[in-house]
């Protein structure tokens, strides 16, 4: 690895770092940009590429789709992942036309569940009969496809390839797609990609939709904040199509049309619209040389990619959402801010800074004291492409309210209008940015991964021009924009509680719905005991037959007899 | 003429002459330069220190950064009964509580203004205090380093708020599904006597003292349990000198700690069901595993790379996922234990009408491979991943010293210290019949533990579309495995 880099130190204390990570950028004539940075230290390369394209591009009715596009550029090509391309071609074709007739039905069964005709379509037992009726023939014509099809060939290429970490990720702004190679590997890189870009075949496609279901089941309802989070999200976003979970609505995920999927591609997968970035062993003029020959095969796109037009409007209220949960009692705060790469970014990131870590404000004030409110606290200023978030907020400590440490993490804001902060602790902030300079070169896939997401936001030359901006960020900057966004108008609130009662399910998970109503009788009448003595012999006894008990009753003796002892604790502490 | 030239210079100057050159119809057609690699080897980086621990020093002249980790052997086996969390606890302060000369708020000030990354923690096995700081500083943060590991101060406001912070996490122990699942899973794996399921409550965590932790520092922070990784920006002579002063003249003595006990069970074979209220079930297969010493290691590692454990290439992620639809990650591992014996795992998420039908087909595919033998292609396209993608162990400096210092604490570096050398060829020499042969020796299904976690009822309900249940999926009794008091544990 041959970096260029100086570092000024003044009186011990870093300032001004100025190491510059050599990056060389290229175009090729169909519109692809085309980043490479040479590194030696290992013999592989990192190899990935943003389109620019994520759930912000899409609409209502169709949210999803970027991410299901992103899932579908694994399934192959007319060569990789079928025997047989033309008949391939037919069954997708077939396919195709049952899925129009179940997508009409489904339409009908929207319509009679709107008027209250029929249950939830959505579960299958609801479903019509000519609507199941079809869903057979369908999946005749998925095993009659799957006998021609070479499965995960694209993946199996590149695993006996040596690739690993291959993976992929859709965001709001962008949809990235990654792997490292050995370094002799670097044609099949783009063998690989150029071949996936240029005739993406769209195989398995609603399989595909019923596994992104999956992953929003994992991800988003099967976790303790999961939809809270999402809801909250919403609230915060008016009008920008952020305002939608990248993963997509559930009404949306099962009704999206390989024809809408193919429009997409053409839409938005044309050249003008990627950045392809490798990062590793090689010689950037050979590299070059190979991606020219082959990613310029593919066509300059035919339409224009339509710009985001809709800009969130501003806010004219403080919003509120109260939630509850498995979860412990916290709190999030957000305001509004601006997109990546906006002069005001810088010192808000330097006071998301101040405010975090274990020497930052919040931990002084909040959690590191006599009377803490928190045990947890949280700062942050996200940069989208076309908006930012500054997130605040924190876990409330045993006794305290979420709404505690709400007015401690806003007392903490206002102290940065109020007064300016002191040099020294700036200058501490400064020196972990200018040291992450360093520490953020230390991989070749840590690179490629920075300078995706920097070019996937708007602009890959951040990764070497923000640090002298934050380092150039002074204390009346920093009370500037605290001013300018941490107003009531301009922030959303949420407070998450512990859901009441899940403590008691807790207790009583493991017995079976019969006996559930059994222990609550039991415990309702075991109030109204007096006699300790009595209580004792029955606890006695009760223990005593534990062992001999079936299982299936064991978990309700145990519970019986733990309320039998908190009874009898109770009675003798009077 | 003069046309043609331009032409010929534009072309050349965009690079598009190239474009002559004909791209193959399929991948495997290109052809590749040779790559050889030759992994470091362990001496060539090993130092005894006369002072007791033995270093790995891998310098890396490119950035002004160094990275130093003392590793020590202690860990939650160390823990006497009933105070379960300290050596957690122990771990965490032991650089966040101060020193002789340094109280906690000082260093963490002085240390973040340095923009110097000082942590500490001990796990069950192993433990490690490390050190990133920029070259400028190395002095300075050798001598807090020395403090750090010969007097650390625990501060009982410290020792406090830790504990505030821990009960917080131990009341979210029954909220996230995913918790919950490998809570129980090691519950069934290990048996609730093994040092791994001996978890802290709100009574281990409220009955440790400052004393606990000095003692327990003491007893086992000393130079002969230690094991050094450092690597940036620094000269091996300079730097094995500046380590011999670091631990020379230690101010107690320490023990040695006993061996990691091995001493599981199992539990019986059968459907354990965890009752949580969400879309989703989580499964999880579970068979005895095996020891990553065991002579049929590597047979057993390209077995489950085909069964499972080789993402999209692997039979379960294919019919699972990409098949059937029923997952978004299925798949299965199969890691090597050092100390015991660990477990084979298959496990996915699907909804919960398909949670039958989908464990159906693993288990079909767990019976299969001990079947049938496994294709040329299968076997192939494993060993082939394992053997290329074997440089990236070693892809930058701080991996280098960080893996031998493990096989060093691990005892590889003495068992068998050309693990490394022969890797390569090890996993050449697999071949069908050999995972087949590992395949009947550890897929035996009838052993099966099933975990789920999820809604009981509509998992036991099944799909409208599928004949699979959940009472057909064990001859071994269903369970149901209730949600302990997350403080209690009771």
């Amino acid at each position: 690895m041959k970096l260029r880099i100086t570092l000024l130190l003044l009186a011990g204390v870093l300032t001004s770092p100025a190491q510059q990570l050599k990056v060389i950028e290229k175009y090729l004539p169909n519109g692809f940009k085309i980043l490479m940075v040479e590194r030696r230290d290992a013999p592989m390369v990192a190899g990935g590429w943003v389109a620019h394209v994520g759930s912000a591009n899409e609409r209502p009715g169709m949210t999803g789709i970027a991410h299901l596009f992103e899932h579908m550029l694994f399934k192959g090509t007319p060569v990789l992942g079928t025997k047989n391309y033309g008949k391939d071609l037919e069954i997708i074709e077939k396919q195709e036309e049952v899925r129009e007739a179940m997508r009409q039905e489904s339409a009908k069964m929207r319509d009679e569940f709107r008027r209250g005709l029929i249950k939830d379509p959505t579960k299958p037992e609801n479903q019509s009969e000519k609507y199941r009726k079809l869903e057979k023939e369908f999946k005749k014509l998925v095993e009659e496809q799957r006998e021609i099809l070479v499965k995960n060939e694209f993946d199996r290429i590149y695993t006996g390839g040596g690739g690993s970490m291959m993976n992929a990720y859709t965001s709001m702004d962008m949809t990235a797609y990654f792997i490292t190679v050995p370094a002799n590997k670097l044609e099949l890189w783009m063998w690989m990609e150029s071949e996936r870009i240029l005739q993406p075949i769209f195989r398995e496609f609603y399989a595909e939709r019923d596994v992104v279901f999956e992953e929003r089941r994992m991800r988003t309802e099967s976790t303790p904040l999961g939809r809270l989070n999402e809801s909250f999200w919403a609230m915060f976003w008016e009008s920008h199509p952020y305002s939608w979970p990248t993963v997509g609505w559930p009404s949306d995920i099962p009704a999206i049309t390989k024809a809408q999927a193919d429009e997409f591609y053409a839409t938005y997968y044309a050249p003008e619209n990627i950045t392809l970035i490798l990062v590793g062993d090689f010689k950037w003029q050979d590299c070059f040389k190979l991606v020219n020959r082959y990613f310029s095969r593919i066509p300059k796109g035919t339409r224009k990619v339509p710009e985001v037009v809709t800009a969130e409007i501003k806010q004219v209220g403080e919003k509120r959402l109260y939630g509850e949960a498995d979860a412990n009692p916290q709190i999030d705060i957000m305001f509004h801010t601006p997109a990546f790469g906006h002069t005001d970014s810088y010192p808000l990131r330097v006071v998301s800074r101040l405010l975090s870590t274990r020497t930052g404000r919040l931990y002084k004030k909040l959690i590191d004291v006599e009377d803490k409110v928190a045990t947890d606290t949280f700062a942050a200023n996200y940069t989208l492409k076309y908006g930012g978030v500054f997130t605040i907020g924190g876990e409330a400590a045993e006794g305290k309210k979420p709404e505690d440490v709400e007015k401690a993490v806003l007392a903490e804001l206002e102290r940065l209008k109020e007064e300016l902060v002191p040099a020294r602790e700036l200058q501490k902030v400064k020196n972990n940015f200018a040291a992450s300079e360093y520490r953020k070169l230390a991989h070749s896939h840590a690179i490629l991964h920075q300078l995706m997401r920097y070019e996937g936001s708007g602009r890959w030359q951040e990764f070497n021009e923000a640090g002298p901006k934050i380092q150039a960020v002074k204390p009346e900057d920093i009370q500037r924009v605290a001013k300018e966004y941490f107003k009531k108008t301009n922030r959303s609130v949420a407070i998450y509680t512990r859901k009441p009662g899940s403590k008691k399910d807790t207790e009583f998970a493991g017995l079976t719905s019969q006996q559930i109503p059994f222990v609550r009788q039991f415990v309702a009448r075991l109030k109204q005991q007096k006699d300790v003595a009595g209580l004792k012999a029955q606890l006695g006894q009760m223990s005593a037959q534990l062992e001999k008990t079936d299982q299936k009753n064991q978990a309700m003796m145990k519970v019986i007899i733990k309320k039998i002892q908190e009874r009898i604790a109770e009675l003798e502490s009077k | 003429m003069k046309m043609k030239a331009i032409l010929t210079l534009s072309l050349a100057v965009l690079g598009l002459n190239a474009v002559a050159q004909p791209i193959p119809d399929r991948p495997e057609k290109l052809k590749y330069p040779k790559l050889t690699f030759e992994p470091p080897m362990a001496d060539d980086f090993r130092h005894q220190l006369k002072a007791g621990p033995v270093a790995y020093l891998v310098p890396d002249r490119e950035l002004p950064l160094i990275n130093i980790s003392v590793s020590v052997r202690a860990g939650t086996w160390l823990e006497p009964e009933g105070k379960e969390g300290l050596a957690d606890m122990t771990g965490y302060l032991l650089s966040r509580g101060g020193t002789k000369s340094w109280s906690a708020k000082d260093l963490d000030e002085h240390m973040a203004f340095l923009a110097a990354q000082l942590g500490s923690s001990i796990g069950d096995t192993s433990g490690s205090v490390s050190l990133n700081l920029l070259t400028k500083d190395l002095d300075e943060g050798l001598k807090i380093l020395r403090e750090v590991l010969t007097s650390p101060r625990f501060e009982t406001a410290k020792l406090k708020l830790r504990k505030d912070q821990l009960l917080q996490n131990m009341k979210q122990r029954n909220d996230n599904p995913r918790s919950i699942e490998r809570r129980e899973r090691y519950r069934l794996v290990y048996g609730d006597d093994f040092f791994l399921n001996r978890l802290s409550t709100k009574a281990s965590i409220e009955s440790i003292t400052q004393d606990d932790l000095k003692r327990f520092h003491r007893r086992w922070f000393a130079p002969k349990n230690f094991i050094v990784a450092a690597n940036g920006d620094f000269d091996v002579k300079q730097m094995r000198a500046k380590l011999e002063k670091l631990f020379a003249k230690w101010p107690f003595k320490g023990s040695t700690p006993s061996p990691i006990p091995t001493n599981y069970t199992m539990a019986k074979p059968g459907i354990y069901i965890v009752e949580k209220d969400i879309p989703q079930g989580r499964v999880n297969v579970v068979l005895p595993g095996i020891h990553r010493d065991d002579p049929e290691y590597f047979q057993s590692q390209i077995m489950n790379d085909i069964l499972g454990g080789g993402g999209f290439t692997s039979r379960i992620m294919n019919r699972v996922r990409s098949d059937e639809g029923l997952a978004y990650s299925a798949g299965s591992a199969l890691p090597g234990g050092i100390y015991y014996p660990q477990y084979f795992i298959a496990g996915f998420q699907s909804k919960s009408p398909t949670v039958a039908y989908a464990t159906s087909i693993v288990m079909e595919e767990l019976e299969k491979i001990t079947d049938s033998r496994v294709t040329d292609e299968e076997i192939d396209t494993a060993k082939k991943s394992y053997i290329e993608t074997f440089p990236q162990s070693f892809a930058t400096k701080g991996q280098v010293a960080g893996l031998f210092a493990t096989e060093e604490m691990t005892g590889r570096y003495k068992s068998n210290p050309n693990y490394y050398r022969d890797y390569r060829e090890k996993i050449e020499a697999v071949n069908a019949s050999d995972v087949r042969t590992i395949a009947k020796r550890l897929m035996k299904l009838d052993r099966a533990i099933i975990l789920l976690v999820g809604k009981k009822e509509d998992i036991l309900k099944g799909h409208p579309d599928h004949k699979a249940k959940v009472t057909d999926l064990s001859k071994g009794q269903i369970t149901d495995v209730p949600l302990r008091d997350p403080l209690t544990l009771e």
